[in-house]
């Protein structure tokens, strides 16, 4: 009956675990680009939310790091459906359409949780202080579906490889950089604050930073950010219902 | 024998059709790819559809495997409605697509295991399932190599392995040889005559390789602007028009004449102005007789 399900991951982490150093590498460096400048660049004097910026910073990274993990297999479903045919076999066999978007999906989860995982490296060789609560788990669980689910429905709306470029730099990096990730939402003009409080990524952003820096999470962000996780897997079977027109 | 579109009459014989198709349409904007086809095909048959290129075959293999959804029409498998048994069809269905769809990241190995894992195959006799497979397709030296390293020939002979794998009733080939040389080519119709021989696998082709055609399959549809405009026996079809053509060389192009027997070719060669030659008819011949045109121009 999973059948579908277990075949999906069954690709994911046998090509995964061929490209591992690579991918490890590529999802390493960008965090550590970005510590060295605004951790060590700036420095741990300048204060910011109420605590030293580079405290500030890391679950910013760590938000910013798994979305883009977890969104990263947008682009490789995009290459196997229209350069590759390999996503015809899943849709020729006897197999559902939510085995197929809930394997991808969980894959792209896995993704992100690893690259928190490097993060979680620097924290220690950084030497910051993170007070580590419980609510993390939920929060980028969440996090992370959400962006898996909208990476499948991108991969199946998208009908080439220069749209699927297009989100990312029109979707993706600015949500990247106006959700509070690298600084407090406060600080931006109040017409931005409605573009922002649109965007999924201002509600994981509060959530994950609350966990690791000793805030108390949200249950109406968690709420907020399950309520994404529902439409893009919506919106993925949706569109993947689509593609066999 | 030549229907105009929809197949005429069903054969209602002991024998239950493993595949009926009534009506099937696809349209793509205001483009009418496949016209209002139908057929029916009994288990172990090994069917051709002849076309030119844009005839509207992978249109019609996309919508008997379930990769587009018709415009209209129905299909069944063993009587059973497509759309409303999914799963039960496209477990019969075996099919290599008109480009390999290898997973050029896997080996030959994991490709076939992860075909397995999607068809829902006993995990216990999994693997030597897949290495019967591969002894099967003549490939067990490339077990474990990277798919991304094999040439034409393999990958093709790996694709028919691996539609073959879950043991399916009915396979499909879309252009099964094309773009491979002639060697390669007649070591693939080996292969997939052993499946239909040995396996007694309904197997359902499409070519616009005239030589392919007659020399595989029992039975021919020729398709023409999404329409079937002739099927049957390829001899039979041929015997029909003439045995022999009589081309003639003319300044506008070539003509063709028909005749029963070589020994009328020849008298009429004799009394020709033109440069003449006489051959066998193919079914190339019964199409340009049809269309006016030629399948491969
Ligand atoms: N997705 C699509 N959108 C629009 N038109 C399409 C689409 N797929 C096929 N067509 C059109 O439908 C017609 C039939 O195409 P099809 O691919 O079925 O032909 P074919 O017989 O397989 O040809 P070939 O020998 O080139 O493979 C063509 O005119 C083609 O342009
Ligand atoms: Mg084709």
């Amino acid at each position: 009956m999973f059948n579908g399900f277990t075949a999906v991951l069954y690709r994911e982490f046998t090509v995964y675990r061929k490209r591992f150093f690579k991918q490890l590498l590529t999802a390493s460096l960008s965090p550590l680009l970005f510590l060295i400048a605004f951790g060590w660049g700036l420095g741990r004097e300048v204060s910011v939310g109420g605590m030293p910026y580079i405290n500030f910073l890391i679950p910013g990274l760590v938000t910013m790091s798994s979305l883009n993990q977890s969104f990263a297999i947008s682009a490789e479903i995009n290459i196997s459906r229209f350069y590759f045919h390999t996503f015809d076999e899943y849709l020729i066999a006897p197999a559902s359409h939510l085995e197929i978007v809930l394997g991808e999906a969980l894959f792209g989860v896995f993704r992100g949780m690893l690259s928190c995982l490097i993060i979680f490296l620097y924290v220690v060789v950084f030497k910051v202080k993170l007070s580590f609560n419980a609510m993390f788990l939920p929060a980028i669980l969440l996090h992370t579906f959400q962006f898996s689910a909208l990476a499948v429905t991108t991969s199946m709306v998208v009908k080439d490889h220069s749209s699927q470029a297009l989100v990312n730099n029109f979707v993706i990096t600015p949500m990247i950089f106006l959700c509070g990730t690298f600084f407090p939402l406060g600080k931006l003009p109040s017409a931005f604050n409605y573009l922002v409080s649109i965007l999924p990524l201002t509600y994981s952003t509060k959530a994950i930073r609350a966990s690791l820096t000793g805030g108390t999470v949200e249950y109406s962000h968690l709420s907020i950010m399950g309520l994404f996780c529902l439409v893009f897997f919506i919106t993925s079977m949706l569109a993947l219902r689509r593609v066999e027109a | 024998m030549y229907s105009d579109g929809i197949f005429p009459t069903v054969n209602q014989t002991a024998h239950q059709s493993v595949l009926q198709a009534k009506g099937l349409r696809k349209v793509y904007g205001s483009r009418v790819a496949v016209d209002g086809i139908g057929f029916s095909f009994e288990e172990g048959e090994f069917i051709g559809f002849l076309g030119p290129n844009g005839a509207g075959k992978t249109t019609t293999i996309k919508m008997l495997t379930g990769l587009v959804k018709p415009t209209g029409g129905e299909i069944t498998y063993f009587g059973k409605d497509f759309f409303a048994n999914p799963r039960f069809a496209k477990r019969i269905i075996g099919a290599v697509p008109q480009q390999n769809n290898l997973d050029r990241d896997l080996t030959a190995y994991e490709n076939l295991k992860l075909h397995a894992i999607l068809y829902g195959m006993d995990r216990s006799g999994m693997s030597e399932k897949i290495g019967e497979m591969l002894t099967f397709a003549g490939l067990t030296n490339y077990r474990d190599m990277q798919v991304k390293t094999f040439s034409g020939g393999t990958m093709r002979r790996l694709v028919i392995a691996r539609a073959l794998l879950h043991e399916p009733g009915i396979l499909f080939l879309d252009e099964p040889t094309v773009g491979l040389d002639p060697q390669i080519r007649r070591s693939i119709w080996e292969f997939i005559v052993k499946v239909n021989n040995l396996r007694n696998t309904t197997i359902i082709l499409t070519t616009h390789y005239i030589e392919e055609a007659e020399r595989l399959c029992r039975r021919v549809l020729i398709i023409n602007d999404g329409k079937i405009i002739a099927e049957g026996r390829p001899d039979e079809m041929k015997k029909e028009i003439g045995q022999y053509v009589l081309e003639i060389y003319m300044e506008e192009g070539i003509n063709e004449r028909f005749f029963e027997s070589r020994e009328d070719a020849v008298i009429a060669l004799r009394d020709s102005r033109y440069p003449c030659k006489v051959r066998e008819v193919t079914l190339e011949d019964v199409f340009l007789k049809i269309t006016g045109r030629r399948i491969n121009v």
